[in-house]
């Protein structure tokens, strides 16, 4: 009885463990080892295919970018991710006792402190009211027109865009 | 000086430093490039996702164990990225015709490699793209049955049955008389 295309196979790619019984037949059967023979010269010259050489470089877009977003450190991305998922069980968990002991509040007793505050903040108010400040010198006010209120306004625009470009000019783009 | 280790040039590089990146990209882009092409059979597509990889791997670099080989995961990588390609396409691949073009040979001595290349890389384009990639994964980036299984997420013996049919039909290709 021959050797079968699979016991081959997984013979040259060491999955087998009947290696003695085929490496046995294989000596003594001249059919099973030319089978054998081609099926290696196979293996021999698809592991022997030379590497085709690439028509333009791809580390450029990597080092023209200058600077890679660095990742965080995993330990910090999992505190992270484990403080969200902390606070999202505690959540839920406090759900019953909100809806319990909400009704149960006397919003009322909220209301004397508040009026003290209240109270103390007005006396505040007039006393600031009487504070007399020293005369501040009458400075001209300028009459802003509506065009350069506009053009001051473009400007600030483009410089916010301009500062965006310059932050983001690190990150890769794809 | 030595030359720094893969290691050393992934820890730069996950600290954002593009030139670190850069080395490792040089280092590794004609084995991912060769994978994509071994695959896809199509130069341009090959470069682009070699490309993408590169991409991909960056973000995926702090989930690499720095402990291990960087070349066989890169590859894995470019070897998904390839898989998934072709399923999203579901594109006919055509040769091209810049197929084995080696910029690195002497053509007046290597003449007879590059036929015998051209004509194996020819066979392996002609295998349906399941059998091209567990030949892939098995034969270049030697990966074992399991792994590959485990890889494709197909069973054990679906990986043996493609592999061996993937063989037969390259040695029908290769050795059959004219």
């Amino acid at each position: 009885m021959h050797l079968t295309d699979e016991q081959l196979n997984e013979y040259l790619d060491n999955e087998t463990n009947q290696r003695e019984q085929i490496e046995l037949h294989l000596n003594s059967c001249n059919e099973c080892s030319i089978r054998f023979s081609d099926l290696q010269n196979l293996f021999l010259e698809l592991d022997s295919l030379p590497d085709l050489q690439l028509t333009r470089n791809l580390s450029t877009r990597f080092i023209t970018s200058g600077q890679l977003i660095p990742h965080l450190p995993r330990w910090l991305t999992l505190t992270i991710f484990a403080q969200a998922a902390l606070a999202l069980i505690a959540l839920i968990i406090s759900i019953p006792f909100i809806t319990t002991y909400t009704p149960q509040i006397d919003f009322n007793s909220f209301k004397s402190p508040f009026f003290e505050i209240q109270s103390l903040w007005n006396t505040w108010l007039d006393s600031l009211s009487t504070l007399q400040l020293p005369t501040i010198p009458e400075l001209p006010i300028p009459i802003i027109e509506m065009s350069s209120l506009l053009i001051s306004l473009a400007g600030v625009f483009v410089i916010w865009i301009f500062g965006n470009g310059l932050l983001l000019r690190n990150q890769i783009r794809r | 000086m030595n030359a720094p280790t893969d290691r050393d040039l992934i820890l730069r590089a996950r600290r954002g430093d593009a030139d670190a990146y850069g080395e490792i990209v040089t280092q590794h882009q004609t084995g991912v490039f060769n994978v994509c092409y071994r695959i896809l059979h199509n130069r341009n597509d090959a470069e682009d996702l070699a490309q993408e990889t590169f991409m991909r791997a960056y973000n995926r670099l702090n989930t690499f164990d720095i402990e291990r080989e960087f070349a066989p995961w890169i590859k894995r990588v470019a070897a998904n990225l390839c898989l998934n390609h072709i399923e999203s396409q579901k594109i006919i691949l055509e040769l091209d015709d810049e197929r084995d073009e080696d910029k690195s040979q002497n053509p007046s001595g290597q003449v007879e490699v590059k036929e015998r290349s051209e004509q194996i890389r020819q066979a392996l384009a002609s295998l349906p793209a399941n059998y091209r990639l567990v030949v892939e994964l098995r034969h270049y980036q030697e990966m074992s049955y399991d792994e590959i299984a485990n890889e494709l997420k197909i069973p054990l013996s679906d990986v043996k049955s493609h592999l061996f049919r993937a063989r037969k039909l390259l040695a029908e290709k290769l050795y059959a008389p004219d």
